[in-house]
């Protein structure tokens, strides 16, 4: 078994405070408990605050692109889909700059979860507004406001497909690792939204702030019902946040439609041995 | 024999392609090498499209501008092509559809009548048409029966025989009206096999023979057969091959392959290369493999998507922010696209690198003859080459980016047992841990750059010389599918008595200057043959060798460059 000290990497540089602490510990402990090690996990980070846990974080990993955690992890998944591939991204990573992997990313429904760090701001470039912020949000890049609508990622979500929806929050580290748990052992496409205050430079959705427009969904929540599912997601334009799975539903995974990798996985796979039937076409 | 061109065009939309290829196939199966190049607007239907067909009983390396024989399947073609014809050249049309009042040597043949009599649609004007051409050209028709056979003969008898039927139709009325037209040129001779194939369904083979499990790719005119091919192939190969939402998930997808330790490629043109571009640069920094094909068109934007060009020579080999190793391949025929796409597998993942694999739209979807020998020679005896790629860590700790004096680090495959690590596109350490000091960035960035120096050492290639420098008065100095056009031309003017070599690289950077530059030190007439407009290549060999190549020939209308306008700049 291993343990959360054989997932720590190096000290964290997160601001004291910082919802990414909770996330980084709520994630290992996770691991922890789904009996997971370093080396039988693959984690596709972005850039941003929640992407520098890439140095915290023992595992087989890649450190890329701004936007592009996704496509990496899908390309890892497709290749070696026994393996656990976990996306760790910001709100402005995965819903700004790459809000087109995410779209297509659920509609695919592959096998990833996709833990995604949302604080309204851009924390590492110093607080600029991110596309989850609230209308009129004042930020550095937007003095006057933000004009925009913010981007409802689990209204979107259930809608293009993804097949686990939920959301949690950095200030009750329990139900994040059990949501987080939820997430790992879901056969499809998993996104948890948690909800992580950014204690430098996002003044308004501070702790008090979600302890206070958060709430649990019960025991007698149904997630399998999608318009449902949708009622709930649209509360956070109330500035209501409902914590937990909002939705989930079992269709098959993007790799399990392959017939190439109904034996073995594409990496562990020998080469073709007879490619000669290939020559027809050009005779 | 010397060169023949049969020429087809009409209407798109109406089958052209499928004839044209149809033509090729026959000519080798009757044992003639082929060339052909298709010439089509950006539409699915209307406008204008022709095939060319060049054949010989030696190896085609271009195609001539003279047609031998003209197939007007609508007025179009004949205005459109006819001052191209020579003074015995054929033209065949159907004169109840247009009259031609020209003195040119006219073979009318009832397409229109046959349609109404045999009750067929209009698509099989194409298959009248090539029995008549097959007839003037003396095969045997029984050849053409066995291709549709072999084409059609899924679909059912009945579809096999339509065809039959509408070929035998063209095929009877010129023996038995033209009869004196008749050439022999097309009868049936001993040759060792060759396929048919196009420069994209060369590289998808190619990619297939060298163990490419996963491709990625995002249509895009002259790349996107080789997705379709690939996708085909998928059953026969167990390839996974993916149509992400866009280049840029394209990339990140395969490169994600590539890190779980699978073989993966990309394939695009110039704007969707131009969405990569970031990504090869954290290909770069995080030293993973990546072939990526990059079939050129005429730029700039979205420029003329369906004609060539040689212009993003200079953007590929600086493709990418900050500064990592590369390696840029530009094969000139389908021999060297087959050879040179398994050696960039290879070279990938021994050097840890995006390799490049230039093409451009004559090389791609042109059909070339290739040897079907060469290429199962390859399928039985090729083994990859992966590098330092390891499955179990080969000493503790395992360091990713461990410096080394080749500059190649072990590459272990993510997966194994008491290891981890990661893939970081920031500066790092030796274990893959994100770094900003400065001794350590120094060292990180030498041994990258050392991978250069192995490569260039080990596996860079000089330029072929085709014909004797030492004999020569010309030098021609070309790269990628401008090799067809030079070669050609050399075949004419040695007829001349004008003795020329020609300098092809294929291996476009980074170049060695020293094994290079003595190329250069002869006191010739140095020529540059490029199919774009500000002579790239040139640059390129300014930047690397500081060579001055003065004399060019350019040509960037979209047009390959044909052999008579090389034989005439140096005739002038």
């Amino acid at each position: 078994m291993s343990t959360i000290q054989d997932f720590t990497g190096y000290q964290p540089t997160w601001c004291p405070g910082c919802g990414n602490w909770g996330i980084g510990v709520a994630i290992k402990s996770a691991l922890v408990q789904m009996g997971l090690s370093p080396s039988s996990v693959f984690v596709s980070f972005g850039i941003g605050c929640s992407g520098n846990m890439n140095d915290f974080l023992n595992a087989y990993a890649s450190h890329g692109l701004h936007g592009r955690a996704l496509p990496v992890a899908i390309g890892f998944k497709l290749s070696n889909h026994k393996m656990k591939t976990i996306v760790v991204a910001g709100d402005g990573d995965f819903y700004g700059e790459g809000g087109n992997h995410f779209l297509h990313g659920c509609r695919g429904n592959h096998d990833i979860t996709a833990i995604i760090h949302d604080n309204s701001v851009y924390g590492l470039t110093t607080g600029q507004v991110a596309p989850t912020a609230s209308k009129g949000y004042k930020s550095k890049s937007t003095p006057a406001g933000i004009i925009e609508m913010p981007v409802n990622p689990l209204s979107f979500a259930i809608t293009q497909g993804a097949t686990f929806v939920a959301q949690a929050f950095a200030g009750n580290a329990p139900h994040m690792i059990e949501t987080m748990k939820s997430a790992f052992q879901h056969k499809g496409f998993s996104i948890v939204n948690v909800l992580q205050p950014c204690v430098t430079f996002n003044k308004i959705n501070t702790y008090p702030y979600y302890m206070q427009k958060s709430y649990k969904l019960g025991p007698d929540y149904q997630p399998n019902n999608k318009v449902t599912a949708l009622g709930k997601a649209l509360e956070f334009h109330e500035e209501k946040f409902p914590l937990g799975i909002l939705y989930k539903e079992d269709r098959p995974a993007y790799h399990e439609h392959l017939p190439q990798l109904a034996d073995s996985t594409l990496v562990s796979q020998s080469k073709p041995k007879d490619l000669a039937g290939l020559l027809g076409d050009f005779i | 024999m010397s060169q023949y061109l049969w020429k087809i065009g009409g209407e798109a939309g109406f089958g052209i392609l499928t004839t044209g290829t149809f033509f090729s196939k026959i000519a080798s199966r009757l044992g003639y090498f082929i060339f052909d190049y298709i010439q089509y607007p950006s539409l699915i239907r209307g406008g204008h499209n022709t095939y060319n067909v060049g054949f010989s009983d030696e190896p085609v390396y271009s195609l001539k501008q003279t047609i031998d024989m003209l197939v007007c399947l609508n007025k179009d073609t004949y205005t459109f092509h006819k001052d191209k014809l020579g003074s015995g050249s054929l033209v065949l049309y159907d004169k109840d559809e247009f009259e031609i009042v020209d003195s040119v040597i006219k073979i009318h043949i009832p397409l229109k009548k046959t349609l109404s009599e045999l009750k067929g649609q209009v698509v099989m004007k194409n298959t009248i048409a090539l029995g008549a051409s097959l007839a003037l050209l003396g095969a045997d028709i029984a050849v053409l029966y066995e291709l549709l056979m072999s084409q059609f003969g899924r679909k059912g008898e009945a579809v096999v025989n339509v065809n039959k039927q509408f070929a035998e139709a063209g095929y009877n009325y010129v023996l038995a009206n033209y009869k004196e037209y008749i050439k022999p040129l097309l009868v049936k001779r001993e040759n060792p096999p060759q396929l048919v194939i196009s420069g994209n369904e060369t590289f998808s083979l190619a990619a297939s023979v060298a163990d490419c499990r996963l491709y990625v790719a995002y249509p895009m005119t002259p790349s996107s057969t080789v997705l379709t091919v690939l996708a085909g192939w998928q059953g026969k190969t167990n390839m996974v091959v993916r149509h992400a939402e866009d280049e840029i998930s394209v990339i990140n997808t395969a490169l994600g392959g590539s890190l779980a330790g699978v073989r993966s490629s990309v394939g695009t043109s110039g704007g969707g290369f131009a969405l990569m571009v970031e990504s090869i640069s954290f290909a770069g920094i995080a030293e993973i493999p990546l072939v990526i094909f990059l079939a050129q068109r005429s730029g700039p934007a979205t420029g003329m998507p369906t004609w060539t060009e040689q212009g993003d020579l200079l953007f590929a080999v600086h493709a990418g922010h900050g500064e990592f190793p590369k390696i840029v391949l530009a094969p000139g025929d389908n021999d060297e696209m087959f050879e040179l796409t398994i050696k960039a597998f290879d070279l990938a993942d021994i050097y840890q690198v995006p390799v490049i694999v230039m093409s451009d739209m004559l090389l791609s979807e042109s059909h070339r003859s290739l040897s079907k020998g060469l290429v199962e020679k390859h399928m039985k005896e090729y083994k990859p080459n992966r590098g330092k790629q390891i499955t179990a860590v080969d000493q503790s700790p395992y360091l990713r980016y461990r410096i080394t004096d080749d500059g190649i680090s072990p590459h272990l495959i993510p997966g194994a047992e008491g290891a981890y690590y990661q893939s970081n596109s920031y500066e790092h350490l030796e274990d893959g841990h994100t770094t900003e000091e400065a001794l350590d960035r120094i060292h990180q960035v030498d041994k990258r750059a050392r991978k250069t120096q192995t490569y260039l050492k080990s596996h860079f290639s000089p330029p072929k010389i085709y014909g004797d420098m030492d004999g020569a008065e010309i030098i021609f100095v070309a790269w990628g599918s401008t090799k067809g056009p030079v070669q050609e031309a050399q075949r004419i003017l040695q007829g001349k008595g004008i003795k020329t070599a020609l300098l092809h690289f294929t291996h476009m950077f980074p170049m060695d200057k020293e094994t290079v530059l003595p190329f250069f030190n002869k006191e010739k007439r140095y020529i540059l043959v490029e199919n774009n407009s500000t002579a790239q290549f040139g640059k390129l060999l300014r930047m690397e060798l500081s060579v001055d190549l003065k004399e060019t020939i350019l040509k960037y209308d979209g047009r390959p460059i044909s052999m008579e306008e090389i034989v005439n700049f140096i005739l002038k």
